[in-house]
């Protein structure tokens, strides 16, 4: 299932806001054609990490390798272009646009319109709802649906790797469900998934492997059923127990 | 009734060309998220140039609007890489406030080339307004409005037709998931501001011949103008804008023909404040959202 290859690795990195420091100094990897879950509490630095991988954010210290290819620092649009892809949290869809005109935002780097034209059908095949959707604004669109779009704007990209930064959040339990079935499927089709979450459950029952974060810093790395798997939901949720 | 349809024609003539210069500062306000303070200022120096060219050589009106426009474009691009490019993921207030100094700076330029405080400027047309029924019809307007219309064509197409104009919207929409879809922030801001300076551009030009007069307060009263009709049409929207504009000259018109000249402007200001008392966080709100980085 995985081939070994590491498509991420992040060594050492650390990313501040002014003087607080949310990254402390953090290393995963993420093996190419896994589904490499990232879990831990609110402000352990899960969307901090999410955004300095994408660009959004530019690390302090410490390296971001995409594929061997160093991608530490450089802006969104060239990430995105060596095939990294970020559905980010609170999903993020452009409200005011179509949900046609979101996918093509999604597919603005690319140049053959007929493969993004091909592309945006197989999207409608896998998210018939969004089918259904087409020519509405996507600020219209329920907090699953939304989901699903901003999935698919990302995946017009056809990213080498896909972050998926709380995709659970704020959605039903069936469309979180769902969300999941869907994730597992874009990895059978090929597609590495860095998979942030506060739903551990979830989360470790389609993962290969899994780090925990808390306060900044990685504190365990395994794969499911290594950690007993209450402990890793109270860790995920509430933190390692300050001694 | 017949003033009020006069008056009414007039206003929306005039905003017409409010319609422009609103339009050229919402696209750089609502992308780049920052004010532009010497949008009217370099649409001036365009002016001016035209107007030292015409001094000094005979040249038709086409090749006037050319200069006009080339100028606005040429000091936009000065302003945009002095200006917004070193400020981007900084502080608006910085790129504001050197936009205002840009604005000093094109005055003092115009006023150095050309010094007296008023300048002839060649005529767009100098035949007879048109009669239609008991209602006059200038004919300068008609051809404003009708470049108004063609160029509100123009920018909708490229809006929504090109992917351009998807990576504009979607900058204006969300400027975090834009980039995360692959867009480059920097290269869209380059195009949107030459965009904005071109429309400037050939609306000072119109101004100008249908004045037939430029002078160094034309900077001021573009950028003013723009503003109002902005704000009027509400920050940031591009259809806004244009309302916006239709609106201060139906508004300036009426405000003529009851109070005089001198309290026209009075009352359109009067009508800004009245709205941002209302609405005070406008401006703050649209600045501080997070710009693309």
């Amino acid at each position: 299932m995985t081939s070994g290859r590491l498509l991420l690795e992040v060594r050492d990195v650390v990313t501040a806001y002014g003087k607080i420091e949310a990254l402390k100094g953090v290393t995963l990897a993420v093996e190419q054609g896994s589904i490499t879950c990232l879990l831990g509490p609110n402000g352990a630095g899960k969307t901090t990490l999410m955004y300095s991988a994408a660009g959004i954010l530019k690390p302090r210290s410490g390296a971001i390798r995409l594929a061997g290819e160093e991608i530490a620092g450089r802006s969104p649009h060239e990430i995105v272009a060596r095939g990294l892809a970020l559905v980010p949290e609170n999903r993020l869809v452009f409200p005011a646009m179509t949900v046609l005109d979101n996918l093509r935002a999604g597919a603005y780097q690319r140049n053959d319109r007929a493969g993004v034209d091909a592309d945006i059908d197989r999207m409608f095949a896998r998210f018939p709802r969004l089918k259904e959707r087409v020519e509405q604004n996507a600020g219209t669109l329920s907090g699953g649906e939304q989901q699903m779009l901003a999935v698919a704007r990302a995946l017009m990209s056809r990213p080498k790797l896909l972050l998926m930064d709380e995709p659970s959040l704020g959605l039903a339990p069936l469309v979180v469900e769902e969300i999941f079935r869907i994730a597992g499927e874009l990895n059978r089709d090929g597609t590495t998934i860095l998979l942030v979450e506060q739903n551990a459950h979830l989360a470790l029952k389609v993962a290969h492997h899994f780090y925990l974060i808390e306060q900044g810093r990685i504190t365990f790395s395994g794969n499911p059923g290594s950690l007993a798997e209450d402990e890793v939901i109270r860790r995920a949720y509430l933190g390692a127990e300050q001694k | 009734m017949l003033d009020l349809l006069q008056n009414s024609l007039d206003g929306l003539m005039t905003g017409a060309s409010y319609a422009l210069l609103a339009l050229g500062f919402t696209l750089v306000f609502g992308v780049l998220r920052r004010m532009n303070l010497s949008y009217g200022p370099a649409i001036m120096v365009g002016c001016y140039a035209a107007t030292w060219l015409s001094l000094n050589v005979a040249v038709g009106l086409f090749v006037l609007a050319l200069v006009t426009l080339a100028g606005a474009i040429l000091a936009g691009a000065y302003v945009e890489r002095l200006c917004f490019a070193p400020h981007r993921t900084g502080s608006a207030v910085a790129a504001m406030v050197a936009s205002f100094a840009l604005w000093m700076q094109f005055e003092e330029a115009v006023t150095l080339a050309l010094p007296k405080h008023l300048y002839a400027f060649p005529a767009l047309y100098t035949g007879p307004p048109i009669a239609i029924g008991s209602l006059t019809l200038r004919v300068e307007a008609l051809v404003t409005l009708a470049v108004a219309i063609a160029i509100c064509a123009g920018l909708w197409a490229l809006l929504y037709r090109t992917r351009f104009g998807i990576a504009v919207r979607a900058l204006i929409d969300n400027p975090t998931a834009a980039q995360l879809a692959g867009i480059g922030a920097g290269r869209v801001f380059v195009g949107v501001f030459a965009i904005a300076s071109a429309i400037g551009g050939a609306t000072g030009f119109l101004i100008a011949a249908t004045n037939e007069q430029v002078t160094p307060m034309l900077g001021m009263w573009a950028t003013l103008k723009g503003l109002l009709a902005m704000m009027l049409g509400g920050l940031g929207s591009l259809p806004g804008a244009v309302l916006g504009g239709l609106a201060l000259g139906l508004v300036e018109a009426h405000a003529q023909w009851f109070f005089g000249p001198q309290l026209r402007d009075l009352i359109a200001y009067l009508l800004l404040f009245v709205l941002l008392a209302l609405q005070p966080g406008w401006i703050t709100r649209w600045t501080t959202t997070r710009s693309a980085s």
